[in-house]
């Protein structure tokens, strides 16, 4: 899947957790309502949509959609 | 005219204190001795408050917060800052945040079902979702039998489910689940502490609201007065009680659904407020007292979960400045196990667990149990447990006017179910009902 296309699944699963339409490719996260508890859900979607299993602390290291996007492309290549 | 309202808690005081301000005459019948209902307080030292029963309110209680300020009372924050505790595998650890150290995917994976069926339920009136049927039918603990395969989540749920509405999932059903976790604002709002349902809690304690409330009624409200029958005649209702009849023009009642059916009425209600599966909030409140919050100059947030009990949390509900308290929260099918316990051993177990969960900590200096499932004026709490069935053969008569009586309470509020907000907001809808009545 291109890069680009990841981040952009990614941007719809947070908009769907986070139940916004305010998430960029550069979003926090944490700082856009996120909880642990919502991070969850973003990793069982990721898990769904692209094979990907991530930690928490790995998704609080990359909160963005495109640092998870870099992560989920170095896992998968 | 006279209303009689049964039951002083926050729902019935808040649709007395509307009536009397519609210039109506109200007489408050509380059976016990004590305002409050399901909110009361203890003193953990001098002038020091914990609440015993309801506690935490957010930003979206409108009413409540309303009330709060109407009344000249303050909010205090709850605290969550520093490292957890969790005895949910096979180690107790310490770990930043609030979220407990299983499978965060597996857990990740029940969340997405959960907020699936939260969405799809019709909270204002549950018997109408798609689906009702089978959803009223099924209950928590099927639905996580066939849906939740990771032990992670297996462990996890039936301690997220005591956590939010004190239900063992056995006994709810999987409509009552989703409604309740929608009614409170959907799961995030409702488990949250900092920007959901348990941001604050009421300086001084909760029960400060309807002891404001009942010294403004004065002598309108009859305490130890429990109520034994309603008895509706051609232009007005007779109230019955242990020491003698009260009449009026109307009765609201506002006690929860299992208490309400052990009055009797005449001439008899079209459909029972509960049923033989109905079952009680099961919920024990234990409050550690300690000189200060002493988790603190540990790290601590003095919350903890444990898969085990009796304290499958702890809360850190010190009063503001004051001596630390830890709340612990027996919940589900465990409040029931300690409940049935000699005082000694319910000691012994608390003591035992909280050296295990704090071994930094001293024994505390105090401490109380608030026992509400066996609490006969409240029969459970937070709320009622609606049961396989209840929704679709009881719900849609909860609100409904048995012509002179009206029902108020928490349990009769769709918004905010089972919270202090949902009771006040029953009350301002009885009340509304009956002025809009008689005018």
């Amino acid at each position: 899947m291109p890069a680009d296309r990841i981040v952009d699944g990614i941007i719809d699963i947070f908009r769907r957790v986070l139940e916004t339409d305010g998430v960029h490719a550069d979003s926090d996260f944490f700082e856009t309502g996120g909880d642990s508890l919502l991070a969850t859900r973003v990793l069982s979607a990721i898990v769904r949509d692209h094979g990907t299993e991530l930690t928490i602390a790995e998704f609080i290291e990359s909160p963005t959609p495109s640092t998870l996007a870099k992560r989920i492309e170095s896992v998968t290549r | 005219m006279t209303v009689i309202v049964v039951g002083a808690g926050l729902a019935g005081l808040t649709a007395a204190t509307a009536l009397a301000a519609e210039g109506i005459e109200v007489t408050v019948l509380e059976a016990r001795d004590r305002v409050g209902g399901r909110t009361q307080g203890i003193e953990v030292a001098p002038g020091q408050w914990a609440d015993a029963g309801a506690a935490y309110l957010g930003e979206r209680h409108t009413e409540l917060k309303a009330l709060i300020t109407r009344l000249g009372l303050a909010t205090a924050p709850t605290t969550m800052t520093g490292q957890s505790r969790f005895a949910v595998s096979s180690a107790t650890e310490s770990v930043d945040g609030r979220f407990p150290p299983l499978n965060a995917i597996a857990l990740g994976e029940m969340f997405e079902l959960l907020d699936e069926l939260t969405k799809s339920v019709r909270a204002d009136a549950p018997w109408l979702t798609p689906d009702a049927e089978r959803l009223d039918r099924l209950t928590a603990a099927e639905w996580a039998e066939s849906n939740l395969h990771h032990p992670d989540a297996r462990t996890f749920f039936p301690l997220f489910l005591g956590e939010m509405m004190a239900a063992d999932p056995a006994d709810v059903s999987v409509l009552h689940m989703a409604f309740y976790l929608s009614s409170g604002g959907g799961i995030r709002y409702l488990n949250a502490f900092k920007g959901g349902a348990q941001e604050d809690r009421v300086d001084g304690g909760a029960h400060r609201l309807s002891e404001l409330l009942a010294a403004k009624l004065g002598d309108r409200v009859r305490l130890s007065e429990p109520v034994t029958l309603v008895e509706q005649t051609g232009d007005g209702v007779k109230v019955r009680t242990g020491t003698g009849v009260y009449e009026g023009s109307r009765v609201v009642i506002a006690v929860p659904p299992l208490l309400a059916d052990s009055i009797d009425y005449s001439p008899a209600l079209p459909a029972p407020r509960s049923s033989n599966v109905t079952a009680r909030g099961c919920a024990v409140k234990v409050h550690l007292v300690y000189p200060k919050p002493l988790w603190r100059d540990h790290g601590l947030s003095g919350w903890s979960v444990s898969a085990d009990g009796p304290l499958l949390s702890t809360v850190d509900d010190s009063p503001p400045g004051g001596v630390g308290v830890l709340t612990g929260f027996v919940t589900g099918a465990e409040a029931r196990t300690f409940a049935a316990l000699s005082e000694a051993d319910q000691r012994a177990a608390v003591l035992a667990q909280a050296r295990g969960l704090f071994p930094q900590l001293p024994d505390p200096i105090g401490y109380h149990v608030t026992d509400w499932v066996n609490a006969d004026y409240s029969r459970g709490c937070y709320a009622a447990l609606f049961g396989p069935g209840d929704w679709l053969r009881n719900g849609p008569h909860l609100t409904r006017p048995h012509e002179r009586v009206h029902w108020a309470g928490t349990e009769t509020s769709t918004e905010f179910f089972g919270l202090l907000e949902g009771a006040i907001r029953s009350g301002h809808r009885a009340a509304a009902e009956i002025t809009s009545a008689v005018r």
